[in-house]
């Protein structure tokens, strides 16, 4: 048999089925690896594989399921020898047989990080090693199942793609609630893989036929009519002691369902035996599997979001360093804290996708977008869009990213599209394509058409789906072409009428150079609307253009029964806005609000603390309102918290309420172009490698920055090196380090260690739960502080 | 396996671990309580994953006095994991960037929030043992007393927790995600109740405010 004919989905191909209850029926001893069976009971395994051969299985799974580094650590074999035994075994029992033998491989039992600590790089070599063995081992084919992280999923497909030419199976396990572990949909998954170029697709394991029917019938309106669905069903669902709920017989009958909504390829997973695959012959060996109908849906997803793009969807645009100073300083400093938080509020204000942009001259675009899209997946599930033309920029930030995204964007000229499309295929990401060539942008909706029509041509001949492609007609800004608004809309109408593509538009370009520009920017959104645009590149932050969206979905019927127009705006109430000019006056009397900043400060009030310090700021220099309103009030709040009139989280509300005022403070350096927000000196503070837990080193970066000090937070799981680049390049004089568990202070341990080797003039604090003073001097620190409080006392004291 | 969430999470307790015992929040953190109760009840799926095997199963040769003195008279264990899942995570991680009050506050909660889970789940056992005429100690976990967090990794195996509830153990042998949990019980066919590590191997003995103030962290409530 060829592993083409299993593909073509013209006849039911069988799966063999569990293998783990098998082994331990037959002598596999409790605390014995099943992974090692090949090695310790060679016999047995080929005799199991043997009998599902006689059950009618087509496709063999070798026993290599667990067959990873980690696993097999301490047991004196290497994964090249468990692999090449479990196949041996394997191709004995399919030997003169008409059955191929896979290459099974598992999850690899570590969680990837942000969740976990295991970087997606680590987890792609441990992949990568097992393929090799399989390659080597003469796998037909390579089975990746049971898997419950979509990152874990993409790292082990591209090993699986980039280490062998082999027909890659992919399979994972939903709960009951139609998500796997970490949260990913179905729908995340089959776009997911199949963009990734998944053979087959499936879902095994965790549930029986009944549970998992819905799920499949989901997967088949996901994936891609060519490529094949297949589902492993456990034998029903677990009994107390272990066994499952359905015989042959019933899991059969159940399975049944599956002939007629297009999966064409099934077995069993745990629970089921040889006589499990016998009877599935006999209910499908007749029938023939029915075509599935994808929906050909445009859409983008993270492993939690699926977003389909029907109709107006807003992207949000204020991750690109363009013209914003502070992002620029943040991006510049290494600083993911500001980034993150922007991805957080623009999600909170409507965004359903997140433009992102690295192009800064003088920064490392490659290294700082990877870096980003890494930073902004541990805080929002909106899906991204890649928001540069750098072909190794887009390759590494593709490469690492979870889920599906877009990129944005080739344009016209044929080295654009030669560089950038093929890497949008090969990692199955959506495209834009903007209207201009070597030539410019052409002034008529004619030629930006013509042009359009060459990046679709380009782009379906690269493999990209239609429903994948995002065509920009180029937002020109008002104030020097005004003519150009409405060729831009008649070009964006027919893009989508001739072309069946997306349309996409940078909207805010429109208002450049004039005054009150949301006026402008909304509407030209609206005219965009009605001219059928699909992503709005805009600032969700603006109420007057995210009232628009929400209108305009109201009104083409697309929110139904206004819910989420409602939900919106329910307890709003719009205020006719005085516009007032700005003038001398005005400022002067909202100088007299300091105290007001004072007293937010003190009572943990986040949002005026905020306008307090906004209005304070109109006439008096930031550092002088720092140091007589903020710190002033955050005094008063320490020293209670000291005394213990005040508790932790009257002492955190007003920390938030002072980063508030803070950030009004940075914004406002930044606009005057100094180069760091503060003369008080450096501070670098990190939670060491290995550490997750960082609320602690959170709470004390929060306090120490409101005290006016620079912090440059490098975040949790830190390498020492990392720490040590950092002192270098920002001169800091003073280092904090936290560890939460016993097992992380050794690291601490090195980090100091290294800060000593590079003979780098900084003190080093440290702090955490199992840390006591006599602890820190063993391993090297100069100081510790038993919390926030303490901290910012150290930092005075050191740095003044 | 998904177990039911708590109706509310016990403030007095995460007020305790905010080092505020027996403080009666003002308005304003009442309201942040809350906040972070309600976000917390909707966002986490709590899972858990046991196993009962035969006390040899665990290697507590290497695990320190501890746990052995609370295993006492035990033939067999009960080994737990328990997570309130990955979401929770990312939501700590976004709190930390925007509100550090509602970070702690719902870091503090959605630990009481895991201990409840524990709780009911444990009472659970205990009933379903009894009916076959056995009986559970409380729960001990690794990293308590002088018992190594490198345990984390045996424990987590043998309740198969990777498939069972989607808790990992890092190489560091922490557990992922954050807001995890492990427990050993001892198993035995009369009635046992474990023995506390107390304080004299505790990591905590030389900074714990509870033993400043003369009392210990296993009385205060």
């Amino acid at each position: 048999m060829r592993i083409e004919s299993i593909l073509d989905r013209r006849r039911f191909v069988f799966l063999d089925g569990g293998m783990g209850t098998q082994l331990q029926k037959r002598g596999l001893k409790p605390g014995q690896k099943p992974e090692l069976a090949a090695l310790e009971m060679p016999e047995i395994l080929t005799e199991i594989h043997a009998e599902y051969v006689a059950a009618g299985a087509d496709l063999l799974l070798a026993n290599t399921f667990g067959a990873n580094a980690r696993k097999l650590t301490g047991t004196g074999y290497t994964v090249a020898q468990v692999v090449e035994a479990s196949l041996a075994c394997a191709q004995c029992a399919a030997k003169n047989k008409d059955v191929l033998v896979g290459l099974d491989i598992g999850p690899l039992g570590e969680l990837l990080a942000p969740a976990g600590t295991l970087s997606f790089e680590d987890a792609y070599a441990s992949f990568a090693e097992i393929v090799r063995a399989g390659v080597q081992a003469g796998a037909d084919f390579v089975f990746l199942e049971t898997m419950t992280d979509l990152y874990e999923l993409k790292a082990a497909i591209l090993a699986a793609k980039e280490q062998s030419s082999l027909p890659v199976f992919v399979s994972m396990s939903f709960e009951g609630r139609g998500r796997t572990f970490t949260g990913c949909t179905v729908e995340s998954y089959g776009v997911t893989a199949a963009g990734l170029g998944a053979d087959a697709i499936g879902i095994n394991c965790s549930l029986g036929p009944a549970e998992i029917l819905p799920f499949a019938q989901r997967l088949c309106r996901t994936v891609p009519a060519h490529i094949p669905v297949f589902v492993k069903p456990n034998a029903g669902l677990p009994n107390p002691d272990g066994s499952y709920n359905l015989d042959a017989d019933e899991f059969a009958r159940e399975m049944k369902a599956y002939a007629s909504i297009g999966v064409s390829m099934v077995g069993g997973c745990c629970g089921t035996t040889p006589e499990y695959i016998a009877k599935l012959r006999e209910v499908f060996a007749s029938q023939v599997p029915a075509q599935k109908i994808p929906l050909q849906r445009s859409c983008l997803c993270t492993p939690v979001r699926f977003v389909e793009v029907n109709g107006i969807t807003v992207v949000g645009e204020r991750i690109n360093p363009t013209g914003k100073k502070r992002l620029q300083q943040a991006l510049r400093e290494g600083d993911s804290a500001y980034p993150c938080s922007q991805a957080v509020a623009q999600s909170e204000a409507g965004a359903e996708i997140l433009d992102v942009n690295a192009g800064l001259p003088g920064i490392d675009e490659a290294a700082t977008l990877e870096r980003l899209v890494k930073d902004l997946q541990a805080v929002t599930d909106l899906p991204l869009q890649l928001d540069s033309s750098n072909p190794e920029a887009l390759s590494r930030a593709l490469r690492i990213y979870n889920g599906k995204p877009i990129v944005n964007s080739v344009n016209g000229e044929q080295k654009t599209l030669d560089a950038i499309l093929p890497l949008c295929k090969k990692y199955g990401a959506a495209v834009v394509g903007l209207t201009l060539d070597e030539k410019g942008i052409p002034t008529s909706a004619e030629a930006r058409f013509a042009i359009a029509e060459r990046i679709v041509q380009a782009a379906t001949a690269a493999g990209i789906p239609r429903e994948d492609i995002y065509i920009d007609c180029l937002t020109l800004t008002a104030s020097a072409q005004q003519e150009g608004a409405v060729q831009t809309l008649e070009a964006l109408t027919r893009c989508k009428r001739e072309l069946g593509v997306r349309t996409v538009l940078g909207v805010s370009n429109i208002s450049f150079g004039l005054p009150c520009r949301s006026y402008l920017n909304t509407t030209f959104l609206t005219m965009a609307m009605a001219a059928g645009l699909d992503l709005a590149i805009m600032n969700p932050n603006t109420p007057e253009m995210m009232a628009a969206v929400r209108s305009y979905r109201v009104l083409t019927a697309q929110d139904k029964q206004s819910a989420d127009y409602v939900a919106a705006y329910a307890d709003v109430q719009i205020q006719s806005q005085q516009i007032s000019k700005s003038t001398p006056e005005n400022r002067k009397t909202l100088s007299a609000t300091e105290d007001a900043l004072f007293e937010a400060v003190r009572r943990g009030l986040k949002e005026e603390a905020r306008t307090a310090a906004e209005a304070a700021l109109a006439s008096r220099e930031p550092l002088d309102m720092v140091n007589t309103s903020l710190i002033p009030a955050l005094d008063v709040v320490g020293d209670g918290f000291e005394k213990g009139t005040i508790f932790l989280p009257q002492l955190l509300q007003a920390a938030t309420a002072a980063q508030a005022a803070f950030e009004a403070v940075k914004a406002k350096i930044a606009a005057q172009g100094k180069p760091t927000s503060s003369n008080k000196g450096k501070i670098v503070v990190a939670t060491v490698k290995g550490d997750v837990h960082d609320i602690g080193k959170n709470i004390v970066r929060v306090i120490l920055e409101n005290y006016g000090y620079d912090v440059l937070d490098l975040g949790r799981d830190v390498p020492p090196e990392r720490v040590v680049e950092a002192v270098r390049t920002t001169g800091a004089k003073l280092v904090g380090l936290s560890a939460l568990m016993t097992t992380t202070v050794p690291n601490m341990k090195a980090t100091i260690d290294a800060l000593h080797t590079a003979k780098l003039d900084c003190k080093v604090w440290v702090g955490g739960a199992v840390l006591t003073p006599s602890y820190a001097k063993e391993i090297g620190a100069d100081f510790f502080c038993k919390d926030a409080k303490a901290s910012a006392d150290l930092a005075k004291q050191i740095l003044g | 396996m998904v177990r039911a969430k708590p109706q509310a999470i016990d403030r007095a307790v995460a007020l305790r671990y905010m080092g505020a015992s027996g403080w009666q929040p003002d308005d304003a953190s009442s309201a942040l309580l809350d906040r972070a109760e309600s976000r917390l009840l909707q966002t986490a799926v709590p899972r858990a994953a046991w196993k009962k095997l035969p006390r040899t199963s665990l290697p507590l040769k290497d695990c320190g006095s501890d746990l052995i003195r609370h295993l006492q008279g035990c033939e067999e264990v009960l080994v737990l994991v328990a997570t309130l899942g990955s979401e929770v995570d990312t939501m700590l991680r976004r709190f930390e960037l925007t509100d550090i009050a509602m970070a702690a506050t719902a870091d503090a909660m959605a630990s009481v929030m895991l201990e409840q889970v524990c709780d009911d789940l444990e009472q659970e056992l205990r009933a379903e043992l009894k009916a076959q005429n056995l009986y559970l100690t409380g729960r001990f976990a690794p990293g308590y007393g002088d018992c190594p967090l490198t345990l984390n990794d045996e424990v987590c195996l043998a309740a198969d927790s990777v498939r069972g509830c989607g808790v990992a153990v890092t190489a560091e042998h922490l557990l992922a995600p954050r807001k995890s949990t492990t427990a050993i019980l001892g198993v035995a066919d009369h009635p046992v109740t474990g023995t506390l590590a107390g304080c004299s191997t505790c990591h905590l003995r030389e900074t714990c405010v509870f033993r400043k103030n003369g009392t210990t962290c296993f009385t205060s409530k």
